[in-house]
């Protein structure tokens, strides 16, 4: 884990903008993609001493992992095709990121009441077996996602040193084939970051799959 | 002949997937399976600006969506019940290319023989071109008016009634002609 930088942010959203606002309604059995608000580049990350359970049994927050450079929020699950395509290239950002400086996080923010495999044993078992050196952790009422803004996985935020977001959006620019990759967004913002130039593309979009959130007010 | 083509599609289908949530419903249906055609994201937005329409719903999902499975029949039903009023239906699959004999097989399963679509183009274009607003989360609903105007738009999955209603209010937006809006 990097430096234990304990930051202090509003828990308040700065001029958040709305989400897409007409998203699925919460009585569907998988209510998806309806953030509350997203922040945007430049404004400081929500949530940032919110403690989510990890797969290592610790409770963690994203303040209590963020690096020296900045933090790596990336939003995942085990289930969706999209983000078996990425892991891998997840595993070996995070990993590498860590190393320079850079603090990370993963975050299951999915109720495992739609997929069961996005319960903690196959976080777990994930972890191990992509061999992340990084925190995978339970949004257990998926709030961190709605705060975020968070809306689909693999979703990844950047955030410098201070929290402020620099990065927010996709992996690459192909999922299916990591040799055909013209656009690593995620690997440039990083390099970015601690090297201390500015982000090359600071939003990217990827398809991917939506979020699974639980009901509001859950726990 | 065409039998034994549609188990090699089907068996190629099941090897190259990447990791289905649940495999889609597979059967003789795919011999009477619609066309499907690749289609870019301006491609769309020019079709459903065509004459010919009141409006134009476009779907995009793909097999192992488990949300756009699951807002299939309410989609499909809204959308067959509205096609006599001017309705003009799209259903773009975002599965890769070498998935579309799962994507066939998969609307020759629910009955539609109308041509259907295949995403092209890198996601981010894809996405940004169709709506700002689109974060690329599946599945995604788009509804444009009888001159090509997004009147509509989200994403996540939605039921019948949110189906009906967004349906509803395009067309009446859109009266047939040589009738005049309320």
């Amino acid at each position: 884990m990097n430096a234990m930088r304990p930051l202090v942010f509003s828990l308040g959203l700065v001029a958040a903008t709305l989400g897409p606002a007409s998203a699925a309604p919460t009585a569907d059995p998988l209510p998806a993609a309806e953030p509350d608000q997203q922040f945007t580049i430049g404004q400081p990350a929500p949530m940032m001493d919110t403690r989510m359970k990890g797969v290592s049994g610790t409770d963690l927050s994203i303040a209590e992992v963020a690096g020296s450079k900045g933090t790596l929020v990336i939003f995942t699950c085990n289930h969706c095709p999209w983000v078996k395509l990425w892991q891998t290239r997840i595993a070996a950002i995070g990993n590498a990121a860590m190393k320079r400086g850079v603090g990370v996080i993963a975050i299951n923010s999915n109720d495992p009441a739609a997929y069961a495999e996005d319960g903690m044993d196959e976080m777990k078992a994930r972890a191990k077996k992509l061999g992340f050196k990084f925190p995978y952790v339970v949004d257990a009422t998926s709030d961190v996602a709605r705060a975020f803004g968070a809306t689909h996985t693999p979703e990844a935020y950047l955030l410098d040193p201070q929290g402020n977001l620099l990065y927010h959006g996709g992996v690459d620019d192909n999922a299916r084939d990591e040799k055909a990759v013209k656009q690593p967004w995620l690997r440039d913002a990083v390099d970015a970051i601690v090297s201390g130039k500015p982000i090359p593309l600071a939003e990217t979009k990827a398809l991917g799959c939506s979020i699974k959130f639980r009901e509001k007010g859950s726990s | 002949m065409r039998i034994a083509t549609w188990l090699v599609a089907l068996a190629l289908a099941g090897c190259s997937r990447p990791g289905a949530e649940r495999a889609p419903v597979a059967g003789p249906a795919a011999l009477h399976a619609p066309p499907i055609v690749p289609v870019s994201a301006s491609a769309i937005l020019e079709r459903a600006a065509r004459p010919g329409a009141r409006a134009t719903l476009v779907n995009v999902w793909a097999t192992w969506c488990g949300p756009c499975r699951e807002e299939f029949p309410g989609l499909l039903k809204v959308a067959r019940s509205r096609a006599g009023d001017g309705l003009r239906l799209m259903l773009v699959s975002a599965d890769f290319d070498d998935q579309e004999p799962a994507v066939r097989d998969f609307l020759a399963a629910r009955a539609v023989t109308d041509t259907a679509f295949l995403k092209t183009g890198d996601d981010m274009t894809f996405i940004n071109t169709l709506s700002p607003k689109w974060s690329g989360a599946l599945p995604a609903t788009f509804i444009y008016d009888g001159g090509g105007r997004l009147v509509a738009f989200w994403e996540g999955m939605a039921d019948e009634a949110r189906f009906q209603r967004a349906v509803d209010q395009a067309l009446a937006a859109h009266p047939p002609e040589g009738e005049s809006q309320p």
